[in-house]
């Protein structure tokens, strides 16, 4: 790697910047970005170890899997996450909207029940100024009565209209809850292949994880292969880096080793650290 | 009651979620749907999943089944006439073949 600082540049297989006032979140960074730091592109691995600062956590399994998959190590159900992620990718749901088609049915029928009601108590006075003999009153009722009716006939054709159109939202909802159905089934799918193939890696490097655990510097030991592993998490993400196969520097914020040449040599990998 | 179903990891999640802080409203609960009480809470909650998931979460209003009052006669005596057949292989429309239970076709025309 090749480092460009402010009063030089610095090269090699470790470079140590414990002179300089860069974070390890900002050395990681610039390994990533390719800015000031000229390296080979990180990968899986380093997401998962990288920076290694004393007091961070390690989900090892993942990052044992990451290591194998460095090496070029495959999983037996590779071919079937890849197909499900593919179809995946390719799947898009329709949206399912009834909002419209719901709201206007409670509308219509909500204008309904009004005028019903309205209907009636028009039916109402009409008979009560009919049995007082107030016939003129009566009539005129009698329009309001006619003209409500009439309202009514129309929003109970609305009514009718709203429901039809909601029934065929309904359906067409339907279909798009299949595809989601399915997305979700998939999903789960590519969880669960996910898990069996980082399994299978982790168990696939679990001597070798072993064996490197101790021969980093540090407290910790595997408990229960291939990833169970009880101790200094740097000391996990240090064997890790040990067993994988890793062409861009890991940055290292760890009183471990003596020099950084000692601790690249040590972890097989290219080192900077702050 | 208010029937729940999710369509996707993040809904499911929320309703086990929702689930777990509001058992006395949750009438009960399976893998990625839940049956809510039928009360203003029970749409409050079903409501906010619908909010927060939009089409990932359908919500249905179910209604108890009655088989007395509402199925017919005949689809409740061709059901235990079924249930008790000799030959467990004989599959439903040849069981009613030549008798005066309902044919499959016919059942499906009908709606409850």
């Amino acid at each position: 790697m090749r480092v460009e600082l402010d009063d030089g540049v610095r090269d090699g297989r470790a470079v140590d910047l414990r002179d300089s006032d860069f974070s390890p979140a900002t050395v990681d960074r610039a390994v990533g970005d390719a800015d000031w730091i000229d390296c080979a592109d990180p990968g899986p691995v380093h997401e998962r170890v990288s920076p290694v600062v004393a007091g961070s956590t390690v989900a090892v399994r993942a990052a044992l899997a990451a290591a194998a998959r460095s090496r070029g190590l495959a999983s037996p159900v590779d071919d079937e996450l890849a197909e499900a992620r593919a179809e995946l990718a390719n799947l898009n749901p329709p949206s399912v909207d009834c909002e419209t088609a719901r709201r206007r049915v409670a509308e219509a029928g909500e204008r309904e029940a009004a005028l019903a009601e309205r209907v009636s108590e028009l039916r109402g006075r009409v008979e009560a100024l009919e049995t007082a003999a107030a016939e003129g009153d009566a009539d005129a009722v009698d329009d309001e009565r006619t003209a409500a009716i009439r309202e009514l006939s129309e929003v109970r054709t609305e009514r009718i209209a709203a429901e039809q159109a909601l029934r065929s939202a309904r359906e067409t909802a339907r279909a798009a809850r299949d595809a989601r159905d399915r997305r979700l089934r998939l999903e789960d799918r590519v969880a669960n292949r996910r898990r069996t193939a980082r399994e299978h890696l982790a168990a696939a490097l679990a001597s070798e994880f072993a064996d490197a655990v101790d021969a980093v510097p540090g407290e910790g030991r595997v408990t229960d292969p291939p990833a169970g592993f009880e101790g200094d998490p740097v000391t996990a993400a240090l064997a890790v880096v040990r067993v994988a196969a890793v062409d861009a520097p890991v940055v290292l914020a760890c009183d471990r080793f003596e020099r950084p040449s000692a601790a690249a040599e040590r972890l097989g990998a290219p080192v900077v650290r702050v | 009651m208010l029937l729940i179903v999710t369509y996707s990891q993040a809904a499911r999640q929320t309703l086990r979620n929702v689930c777990s802080s509001h058992e006395g409203t949750v009438v009960r609960r399976f893998g990625r749907a839940a049956l809510f009480e039928a009360t203003e809470l029970g749409a409050l909650l079903a409501l906010r999943l619908r909010e927060k998931h939009g089409g990932d979460v359908q919500v249905e209003r179910t209604e108890p089944f009655n088989e007395f009052a509402d199925a017919p006669d005949a689809v409740r005596e061709a059901a235990a006439a079924y249930e008790n057949r000799d030959a467990t292989s004989t599959p439903y429309a040849k069981f009613v073949a030549g008798t005066d239970h309902p044919s499959p076709e016919r059942l499906r025309e009908r709606e409850l």
